[in-house]
């Protein structure tokens, strides 16, 4: 059992003594070489903006910090023509400032740019926003609308996970002990699509979100949709995809889309809770009227 | 472990933990106190300071992190006999109350004018939106900002 304390007064504050137990390798060969030593006792830290809220807060016991910050192919963006590809530590604010990321994913630069704070988006990682696997993560229904595929790492090899298998539950996904997110793949489309995201919280700003939504409808020559993905975050345990909305919206000019009987479809398929962000009641209407307005703002596009 | 980083513009070396934060090595190792600490959490921005030119707030950064980092804090901009025209604008408009949070909305103020000497209404509260502040109704702190950017266009560099 980890040991909870608020005392702030037991807070490791003592500066000076020597310690072996920081890791920053500066490369992913560096990398895979700290997780074949010590696989198992490492705390792996990407910005830190979640993980060290809870760690000052619980005072848990770190023997070995692998940091993600100083490995330099975690930090590129490389396009391809058929697909692009964005390391684990790009940060909210590269995301959010990036031209390319907004001609080509406006869903994930509207969410970044919806993160935290300067000060959080400073620091905080798509990676991050990942393995954290809040249902609340702003990147992740972006991601899921985008059919984003995850490139996991360890030191027994690699795999790709499609990011919409990889969230289980809360604060819960399939990433395995001694296992590292070195990438994320979003395959380019040639046809065209149009997408919108909507968060909706307390507050404009440094607020987790009550209820998000992301959407992105690919159409065909004939401009009708071929393909809809729409996810909701904070209204369920992952992150959720609508796939009766989905498929409703299929083979039909965006035009003749019957926007209230869609909103009502998320509305009812979502399953959120009461909690201090809002109720369930609530997260519901919201779910409706943000389904309209984003499909709205897809039709004025 | 050691580390190296320049605050301020000065070449420190200290000794630290993997776990300090760099909230307490400046404030405990180098005696840095202008950078406060509210939350904790990076929710409050009162311990933003700017770090190789990203504005971080300091309570979410291990000290190592900060190995041959680039710091600025409030200490740096400007002192008692010469202030920066942004603790200057700051005073003059009224904007700061019991003060607790005014280094975090100086060092933001700072980053947001250096990116943008002129930015608009809306664009400040989007700088500013990582520090809370619990006296003042915000209107005069939008304000300071707006005057600290007068001043740095009027003022030249000899100002800055």
């Amino acid at each position: 059992m980890k040991k909870q304390s608020k005392n702030a007064n037991n807070r490791p504050k003592t500066s000076g003594e020597d310690f072996n137990s920081y890791f920053r390798p500066q490369t992913k060969e560096g990398l895979m070489q700290v997780l074949r030593d010590y696989e198992d006792a490492l705390t792996v830290i990407a910005g830190g903006t979640d993980l060290l809220v809870e760690h000052y807060n619980n005072l848990y016991k770190v023997d070995r910090w692998l940091d993600l910050n100083w490995v330099s192919e975690f930090k590129e963006i490389k396009i391809y023509d058929d697909k692009v590809e964005i390391g684990s530590m790009v940060t909210h604010e590269r995301l959010y400032k990036l031209d390319k990321i907004k001609e080509l994913f406006p869903v994930i630069q509207q969410a970044a740019a919806d993160v935290g704070s300067p000060q959080i988006r400073s620091r905080g990682t798509i990676g991050g926003n990942i393995v954290t696997s809040s249902p609340a993560g702003d990147l992740l229904p972006p991601l899921l609308v985008y059919n984003a595929k995850l490139k996991l790492i360890s030191k027994d090899g690699e795999r790709i996970v499609d990011a919409n298998e990889f969230f289980t539950g809360p604060k819960k996904n399939v990433l395995k002990k001694g296992e590292i997110v070195e990438k994320i793949i979003l395959p380019l489309r040639d046809e065209m699509y149009r997408g919108a995201w909507v968060k909706v919280g307390k507050r404009k700003a440094l607020v987790i979100s009550s209820i998000s939504l992301a959407f992105n409808i690919v159409f065909d020559e004939d401009k009708k949709i071929k393909e809809s993905r729409i996810c909701v975050g904070s209204a369920a345990p992952t992150p959720l995809r609508i796939k009766k909305a989905e498929d409703e919206l299929l083979a039909k000019k965006i035009n003749n889309v019957n926007i209230e009987e869609i909103a009502q479809i998320v509305s009812d398929k979502i399953s959120p809770i009461d909690d201090i962000r809002g109720t369930a009641k609530y997260r519901r209407q919201v779910a409706f009227n943000i389904t309209k307005s984003a499909l709205n703002e897809v039709i004025n596009q | 472990m050691k580390i190296k980083l320049t605050v301020n513009g000065q070449k420190r070396e200290v000794d630290v933990k993997p776990h300090t934060r760099l909230l307490d090595l400046l404030r405990e190792d180098l005696g840095l106190t202008g950078t406060k600490e509210g939350c904790g959490k990076g929710e409050c921005g009162a311990c933003t300071v700017i770090m190789n030119n990203k504005v971080v707030a300091s309570c979410l950064v291990l000290a190592p992190q900060a190995d041959g980092a680039e710091i600025q804090t409030v200490e740096g901009l400007g002192d008692k006999e010469k202030l920066h025209p942004i603790q200057q604008s700051f005073i003059e408009t009224g904007a700061v109350q019991c003060g607790f949070c005014i280094p975090g909305m100086i060092m933001s103020s700072k980053k947001l004018l250096d990116d943008n000497i002129n930015p608009g209404d809306e664009e400040i509260k989007r700088g500013l939106s990582g520090n809370i502040c619990r006296c003042t109704g915000y209107v005069k702190i939008v304000d300071a900002v707006k005057e600290a950017s007068h001043k740095m266009q009027s003022g030249g560099e000899d100002n800055v």
